[in-house]
């Protein structure tokens, strides 16, 4: 077997073409079921405040469609798990978990590649396009981050079951209950550390301070940069070293 | 050299009350095969899992190719491959798709896995299925797929867990040519099955387990030397006095209005004379492996008294 340091990426592209751009390629309708969905609340959002919250709802659907596609690569790693046993087969190789985690996570981002391409786009229409570098590392964070929790939680699912309701539940709280789709100024003052604590609280800010909504003057962007990069270090770190790849 | 070196391994999962596997010590010879046997739930996939680096044993060490696989996984999955139990491939994908790819993310080159793929693919006669997708074949073909993932790799050792199950009687020949060429190349073989014509052709050495514990090993030669006879006569049982039949040796129910009876050759014209005289039908063959768990087992013996000579 060829020793090369390259060989990780080519099995990170590997993985990815195998789970994504092949079934892609023979299930294109997929492709359209995952881009619908994260536009469901901006669309409730537009209508119900008559365009008012646009830019919470862009952010807050961009920010939770990350979420989405991290946690789901949780969904497809305990499927392929308990359904195919594919993870014993990979366990059983020279594949790394973190290289198993990023193949399907990068997989899982090509499923939402529309959705996230119009919602960037947006952000970025509301915004300028100076802002793109700075877009492109808000996006790539929060994908990074929960995609590491959501192959961490999954490692811990023995049942399919199980994994689809941990994950549902874990989804409401980062992308639901905090100020990902409202405004940080409509929390109580005892309830806004507990905000700052979450990571897509920070993101949806980043999103929305890029497309020119006045932030909370106790945040800045170097600080979300700080959390988010705090959090996404700490869960490759829990994927890494907590992760059951082999079982116990 | 040895391919699997285990001693003093247990397992008791989390949940359980009974260990899975218990203080099991035995050694694998490199580039012979060597099958575990065992009724459902007797502790060969936890065993296998565990030397596939899959499962953590509770106690005890396991050395794969002179490895340790707790604390050196690494190094011993870059010589191993599996069959999972109960896999499946990727509905989405074809034959061509797994194995091509698979065979490139463990590390071989583009025009390497190509070649390899057709030969393997050819072998398991699955070559004219290649661009059809997983879901569009049968249980059998889907199954050949993840035995050519395994067997078309450079790995050293193959841990096969039931890697036939499914399959019909052409296609498991299909794999033991493969699993025989495998062998002959200079691999190593730990294989699980619940097929005992499977096992007694491909064995070098057999281990049978009951309840996690090893109950009896061997050649296929040393394990028919359980059974003190050498013939087995099957005879439908009907009216016929199983004192009398006794009498010939050791008498297993198998079922289905059978005895089986293990004798000597010497008995063989007294018996088929009693079925005959008794208008029953009766079967004469050479004692098999099948005989040999069932009677190990214990499953049904009426008497194991030794035959009369």
């Amino acid at each position: 077997m060829p020793e090369t340091s390259l060989l990780p990426v080519r099995q990170v592209l590997l993985i990815a073409y195998m789970t994504g751009v092949l079934w892609l390629r023979r299930n294109p309708m997929s492709l359209v079921f995952t881009a619908i969905s994260p536009f469901s609340l901006l669309f409730v959002l537009f209508v119900v405040s008559g365009g008012q919250y646009i830019h919470f709802a862009v952010a807050g659907s961009l920010v939770m469609a990350l979420v989405g596609y991290g946690l789901a690569l949780g969904q497809d790693i305990s499927f392929y798990k308990t359904e195919y046993k594919v993870q014993d087969v990979f366990v059983a190789s020279p594949v790394s978990p973190l290289t198993y985690m990023v193949g399907l996570a990068l997989s899982e981002l090509l499923f939402g590649l529309p959705a996230l391409l119009v919602l960037a786009t947006l952000v970025v229409y509301f915004g300028s396009v100076f802002s793109i570098p700075l877009l492109v590392a808000t996006i790539l964070l929060i994908w990074g981050a929960m995609s590491a929790l959501g192959f961490f939680l999954s490692s811990h699912m023995l049942h399919m079951r199980n994994a689809t309701q941990v994950i549902s539940f874990v989804n409401v709280i980062l992308a639901v209950l905090p100020p990902v789709f409202y405004s940080m100024d409509v929390m109580p003052d005892v309830l806004r550390p507990l905000a700052y604590a979450v990571p897509t609280t920070h993101a949806s800010l980043m999103l929305q301070d890029i497309m020119g909504i006045p932030t909370p003057a106790d945040w800045s962007l170097e600080f979300g940069f700080a959390i988010q990069i705090a959090y996404l270090l700490a869960f490759i770190t829990l994927a890494k070293t907590k992760a059951l790849w082999r079982e116990n | 050299m040895l391919a699997i070196d285990a001693i003093g391994v247990t397992k008791v999962y989390r949940s359980a009350s009974q260990p899975a596997i218990k203080d099991i010590s035995l050694r694998v010879e490199a580039g012979k095969i060597f099958t575990l046997l065992g009724r459902n739930g007797a502790g060969k996939t936890t065993f296998v899992r565990m030397c596939a680096t899959q499962l953590l044993p509770t106690s005890g060490t396991i050395s794969v190719l002179g490895y340790d696989a707790v604390r050196q996984a690494k190094h011993v999955r870059d010589l191993i491959s599996i069959v999972p139990q109960e896999g499946r491939p990727l509905r989405a994908l074809t034959p061509w798709d797994h194995v091509y790819n698979w065979l490139q993310i463990r590390g071989d080159s583009k025009s390497a896995a190509r070649d390899k793929t057709e030969v393997m693919l050819r072998k398991l006669e699955i070559y004219g299925a290649r661009d059809s997708p997983a879901m569009n074949l049968s249980g059998g073909m889907k199954q050949k797929i993840l035995v050519a993932m395994a067997m078309a790799t450079d790995a050293q050792l193959l841990f096969l867990d039931e890697p036939t199950i499914g399959l019909d009687p052409v296609s498991r020949r299909q794999v033991w040519t493969a699993i025989k060429d495998w062998k002959s190349k200079g691999g190593s073989i730990l294989l699980t099955t619940h097929y005992m014509d499977e096992a007694e052709m491909l064995s070098d050495y057999i281990v049978i387990i009951d309840k996690g514990m090893i109950i009896a090993q061997g050649t296929i030669q040393e394990l028919r030397k359980v059974i003190p006879q050498n013939i087995r006569v099957d005879i439908a049982r009907d009216t016929l006095d199983v004192d009398t039949l006794k009498s010939y040796g050791s008498v297993v129910d198998t079922g289905a209005g059978m005895l089986r009876i293990f004798t000597f050759e010497s008995a063989v014209r007294e018996l088929s004379d009693l079925a005959l005289r008794h208008n029953l039908s009766f079967t004469v063959s050479s004692v098999t492996l099948d005989d040999v768990f069932v009677y190990i087992m214990g499953n049904g013996i009426i008497d194991d008294q030794n035959a009369r000579d």
